[in-house]
């Protein structure tokens, strides 16, 4: 008997085969049922309320009348400003360990960092309520609150009750949750840079901040996409520490130090006393989430496919 | 091993032709010696080569005559390099315009994430500031310079990355001498490349060594023989023959320079 009719037929192959398609099929049933299932729970509201929904930010359990602009205009404001925070610095943050700092020195300070992204996010958010927020209220919120005109643009933009329970802070505890994430990753890409490249840039002369503005960071501007749209999409998502420092009112959000609320905050705040249609409404606030990440992670990919270098 | 294993025959270039000159240089990699005082007298203009096993230092050798090894910690050099008279590893050395002086080529093709004008154009504009006008010019002489021009000047505004390996190579050696070197160091620059891509590569050595000073690290002895006017044999960290190509090809002073040459070992 030759050797290749012994391996003939493999009966494991086809099971493997099929595992595997069951695996990917399971993942794609899951998602159709969430979608589904989200729809179904939130069509009361969206039947009711229509198109309005997405654009009134009143919501009155009393009257029950809902409307999402508030949840959605403050999740998406907390996401961009705290991965404005958190980009530049995971950025330096990552180019220090990988370009400058000593490897002796480099390795704690990156174990460091993971351990950062390893805290579960309820212990932010505690951290945000009880510590943050206070001294966020006393030494920066109370000082700009009698120091500006409540007229000019700054008293407008800056306005709030100066508990520290707003956007901005809540921004910041979000921009802390998705740094140490970031960091790691971008340290990754950092480092799959062949080290010739960065001898080639240096070879011709280059200081270390022309290296790493023009040749590193643009090696891996590809990646770094993907990586600001994931973080985006945590951000977008983040529900236990957001919903502790946001402060959670349903009210549009007129200034960076009003308090506000998210899709996420909103629906956990609420769900245990939910029922009717103020139930169906939390569950299209889900919809909304879902929606609002799968057209941010559509245009990641979008991005990723049109970059030429 | 008797002490003629270890002898060093050096037949240098006159000595008002020198453009760079090492002086009994030592290196080191943290506590592991890699250089034993290789002194190397190298001839303006024209091609000298290194050649040697792999591991005997040439590359090393190679990559102090820009200090690039200065970007790894635990790195050092002891003795002189002199650059046109000036010690190179003296500590009050301008890297930036030593690097400028002294360009460098790699084994593996390293164009940037940018388009084929941007990289020629890359160095030059950390130097000097220029117009369009003047820009496309340094950038076309560049690429003709580098035999590239015909193959890339319908397409200058594509990334460098989507040329094929020889084209990129050649597009670095472009990008190298853009900023006008006096000295361009390759270090096995077509290890990498068929050998189509590899004789396109040597035309374009041939062109430049007329008005620069080009040293390169090779392991093909053919292509050493074929395009260098002076060679250095290297050993286990020293400088064992250097003189002449064609002395050291054809009657090489040294009996272990015979042997690698003839393949007997290596």
């Amino acid at each position: 008997m030759s050797l290749q009719s012994a391996r003939h037929p493999d009966p494991v192959d086809p099971i493997f085969r099929g595992l595997a398609f069951a695996a990917a099929t399971t993942l794609l049933l899951t998602l159709g049922g969430l979608i589904v299932a989200l729809m179904i729970g939130g069509w009361p509201a969206i039947s009711k309320f229509g198109f309005g929904f997405l654009t009134s930010s009143t919501w009155n359990p009393v009257t029950e009348v809902y409307g999402a602009a508030g949840p959605i205009v403050g999740t998406l404001i907390t996401a961009v400003l705290s991965l404005a925070i958190a980009l530049p610095i995971a950025v330096c943050v990552s180019v220090f360990l990988t370009q400058y700092c000593p490897k002796a020195i480099a390795q704690p300070v990156s174990t460091a960092i993971e351990l950062l992204a390893g805290i579960p996010s309820i212990v932010y958010g505690m951290w945000g309520l009880f510590v943050f927020a206070p001294w966020f209220a006393r030494t920066v919120q109370l000082p700009i609150l009698t120091s500006l005109d409540p007229e000019s643009f700054w008293g407008k933009l800056l306005a709030g009750v100066p508990n520290g329970a707003n956007i901005f802070t809540a921004s910041i505890v979000l921009a802390i949750m998705i740094l140490p994430y970031m960091s790691a990753v971008f340290r990754e890409l950092f480092r799959s840079i062949p080290p010739q490249v960065r001898e080639a840039a240096f070879g011709l002369g280059c200081t270390s901040y022309e290296v790493v503005g023009s040749v590193l960071i643009p090696y891996v501007k590809k990646g770094m996409i993907g990586v600001v749209m994931l973080g985006f999409g945590r951000a977008l998502g983040e529900t236990m520490a957001v919903t502790f420092i946001i402060g959670n009112s349903h009210r549009f959000p007129d200034s960076l130090f009003a308090s506000g609320s998210t899709l996420a905050s909103t629906i956990a705040n609420e769900f245990n006393e939910a029922s009717g249609v103020h139930l169906a409404s939390l569950i299209a606030l889900g919809l909304v989430l879902f929606l609002i990440t799968f057209t941010v992670l559509a245009i990641a990919r979008a991005l990723l496919s049109s970059q030429r270098y | 091993m008797s002490d003629t294993d270890f002898q060093s025959v050096i037949t240098p270039p006159p000595a008002d032709q020198l453009v760079l000159e090492t002086r009994n240089l030592n290196f080191y990699y943290g506590t592991h010696q890699s250089l034993f005082g290789v002194s190397m007298p190298v001839k303006r203009n024209g091609i000298t080569a290194l050649i040697g096993p792999s591991g005997c230092g040439k590359s090393t050798l190679l990559r102090t005559m820009n200090r690039i090894y200065d970007l790894y910690p635990g790195q050092r050099a002891e003795g002189e390099i002199l650059v046109d008279g000036e010690n190179i590893l003296g500590p009050k050395v301008d890297l930036t315009s030593l690097r400028a002086r002294v360009g460098m080529v790699f084994q593996k093709p390293t164009p940037f994430p940018m388009s084929i004008y941007d990289n020629v154009a890359f160095g030059v504009k950390l130097y000097h500031k220029k117009s369009k006008s003047q820009m496309d010019e340094v950038v076309e002489k560049a690429l003709r310079r580098a035999a590239l021009w015909d193959e890339v000047k319908d397409k200058l505004t594509k990334s460098g990355l989507s040329l094929s390996g020889g084209q990129q190579q050649r597009l670095c050696v472009a990008r190298g001498i853009a900023v006008e070197p006096e000295i361009l160091l390759l270090d096995e620059p077509a290890s990498a490349l068929d050998p189509i891509s590899t004789a396109k590569l040597e035309d374009t050595l041939e062109e430049l060594k007329r008005d620069l000073t080009i040293i390169i690290v090779t392991h093909n002895l053919q292509q050493a023989a074929r395009l260098s006017d002076y060679t250095g044999f290297m050993y286990l960290g020293k400088m064992v023959e250097y003189g002449p190509t064609e002395e050291l090809f054809v009657k090489p002073k040294v009996e272990r320079t015979s042997d690698y040459i003839g393949g007997r070992f290596g």
